[in-house]
């Protein structure tokens, strides 16, 4: 008679511990070798014990816990944010009164260029057209390939440059570009 | 360091009332359980964690029940809670310097032999919005009104009763039903209140039997709009106002009822049912035109019984209206006649009724008429001829 001390064990040995597991099952439920039927048990057969609660059920008896936590107290919270906005109110009003101080000396010298030099004043006073090309400008632009023209023409006064770095808090990986030289852009 | 997470409920508790030592011993201490009588000799045993029931309720606070405020978090416990408090102090404290200034230019102004009106009231105006700015923001200002125990001589306590009036929905439910009822084209071309008006009427204790039992000294907050039982508004009701102006102003105060059948034209005319003209020498508001109590007509569909208080410009003396004027009350021509249509502002509120077994007292008792009973004229039977006799002959 022989008496098995070892386990007896079903499975081979190479799969001795891995362990076979099926996600088409949640918890709690018994799976299926097909987990299309499983699928189709669990909508035709929904569970009807309500014990959780979900953000968009309608039963949430953890929220006024969460809450308590996250805001203790509203009348601080209130003041808090009173407080925040009558900040940025103060700001915003400097900023617009210094602007407003900035607009109001420029119009005072135009008022007083208009006095003393009228040519000077109409020249001031001349709309610039930002996408104008000066004649050596255009001279220039004749003897370019067609990929200088487009960087010449999509280089428009008074936006930023296009090889403008984005200052970053370290150095770049690659280090420093030492052979770079700047596009040049023929000028008025 | 502290552990905040678990000091803030009970901070809550214990600040409102206590000073900040006993909160900061609370905090320091080892177990986070909220009795603070455990000595250092005794073993510190690991506690479960207790969860504090949630209060869900606010707390019963009114000029009945007063409490002082007290700071909701203790210092230290949420630094941008004590930043916050620094940053409205100083605001105010301009503020009020601002409002020190615009007072002297008031008075400097005033005293000059010709003063510029307009420019007063520029001043003036400023000086009411930078009076209202340097107090609104304290918290112990808002929690004070919120609290029903605001001091209406403050303005910035009248600013913010009025601001909550207006904004968290009574005069928009108002004037909901002013508009759903239709009584604003039917009484009157538009209403804008100026100031809170609230009616009182007994409760109902039951409703079974052939009368219902009203209570006789419990009177219940009406909301606009809904149905009153006719047993409940025998009597007249208790007004209440809130107004938000400092000064004393005249109101003229009118109950109407649109919906009174007029038989003869087949319509509906309009009937006063209160009338009380500002100032009067008793406080008693059923000293000029009594107050007769709704009686919808058996067989109308409901009516909207509507009280108005319309601004007067100075003191008038209105006769009383006569009990047969009191049908067919024409409203505009009235306010016309007095003037009461030029200012803006006032109160209204209205409610709805329909005839129940309290009516026949109310004719009985206090019109002294017949009760009418309404319904559709009875039809001509047009086979009346030919009922009971032979057809097929």
């Amino acid at each position: 008679m022989s008496v098995s001390f070892l386990k007896s064990n079903s499975k081979p040995f190479q799969l001795r511990g891995i362990v076979a597991r099926l996600y088409s099952t949640r918890k709690g439920e018994v799976s299926s070798s097909d987990p299309q039927k499983d699928t189709i048990r669990r909508y035709l057969y929904p569970p009807n014990i309500r014990n959780k609660a979900s953000p968009t059920g309608t039963w949430r008896p953890d929220v006024a816990r969460a809450l308590q936590r996250a805001i203790p107290s509203v009348q601080a919270h209130e003041t808090i944010e009173r407080a925040w906005l009558l900040h940025q109110r103060h700001l915003r009003k400097k900023r617009d009164a210094e602007l407003q101080r900035k607009f109001n000396c420029m119009r005072q010298a135009m008022q007083e260029l208009e006095e003393i030099d009228s040519r000077l004043f109409r020249e001031a006073n001349k709309q610039e057209d930002p996408r104008a090309r000066s004649l050596a400008e255009v001279e220039a632009m004749k003897s370019m390939s067609e990929p200088e023209k487009r960087a010449v023409e999509s280089r428009v006064r008074g936006l930023f440059p296009r090889e403008l770095r984005i200052p970053t808090d370290t150095p770049p990986k690659n280090g420093w570009p030492n052979e770079w030289r700047a596009f040049q852009r023929p000028l008025a | 360091m502290l552990a905040l997470r678990h000091v803030q409920p009970r901070a809550l508790g214990l600040a409102r009332r206590s000073t900040t030592k006993q909160v900061a011993l609370a905090s320091t201490a080892v177990d986070t359980d909220g009795s603070q009588s455990q000595s250092s000799g005794e073993p510190v045993t690991p506690q479960k964690k207790q969860s504090r029931a949630i209060r869900t309720r606010r707390p019963r606070i009114s000029l009945q029940h007063p409490r002082e405020w007290n700071r909701p978090l203790a210092f230290g416990v949420l630094p941008a809670f004590d930043e916050a408090l620094k940053v409205i102090k100083e605001d105010s404290i301009v503020l009020k310097d601002e409002v020190k200034a615009l007072e002297g230019a008031i008075a400097r102004e005033k005293e000059t032999p010709q003063p510029d009106q307009h420019a007063l009231l520029v001043l003036e105006n400023k000086l009411r919005i930078l009076e209202v700015q340097s107090e609104i923001n304290f918290p112990q200002v808002r929690w004070k009104c919120a609290n029903g125990m605001a001091d209406m001589s403050k303005a910035v306590d009248r600013h913010l009763l009025e601001q909550r009036w207006r904004k968290e929905g009574a005069l928009d439910l108002l004037m909901e039903r002013i508009h759903q009822m239709k009584v604003v084209p039917d009484v009157l071309p538009h209403i804008h209140p100026s100031l809170d008006l609230r009616v009182n009427f007994p409760k109902v204790k039951s409703n079974t039997g052939l009368q219902a039992a009203v209570s006789k000294a419990v009177y219940e907050h009406v909301e606009p709009g809904v149905f009153l039982l006719p047993e409940q508004t025998v009597e007249p009701p208790k007004i209440y106002t809130t107004v938000f102006h400092p000064e004393e102003r005249l109101y003229t105060l009118l109950m109407i009822d649109p919906d009174f059948p007029d038989e003869t034209n087949q319509t509906f005319q309009t009937y006063l049912h209160w009338l009380h003209v500002s100032p009067s020498p008793v406080p008693n508001l059923n000293t000029h035109t009594a107050y007769i109590p709704p009686h919808p007509q058996r067989g109308t569909t409901y009516h909207r019984y509507t009280i108005l208080l319309l601004p007067q410009h100075s003191r008038l003396s209105i006769h009383m209206i006569a009990k047969d004027k009191r049908a067919g009350f024409d409203v505009r021509a009235f306010m016309e006649k007095y003037g009461l249509d030029r200012n803006v502002g006032g109160g209204a509120h209205m409610w709805r009724e329909v005839w129940s077994e309290g009516v026949p007292a109310v004719y009985k008792d206090i019109l002294k008429t017949a009760e009418p009973k309404f319904g559709r004229m009875p039809k001509a039977d047009r086979y009346g001829d030919f009922r009971g006799k032979r057809r097929y002959v």
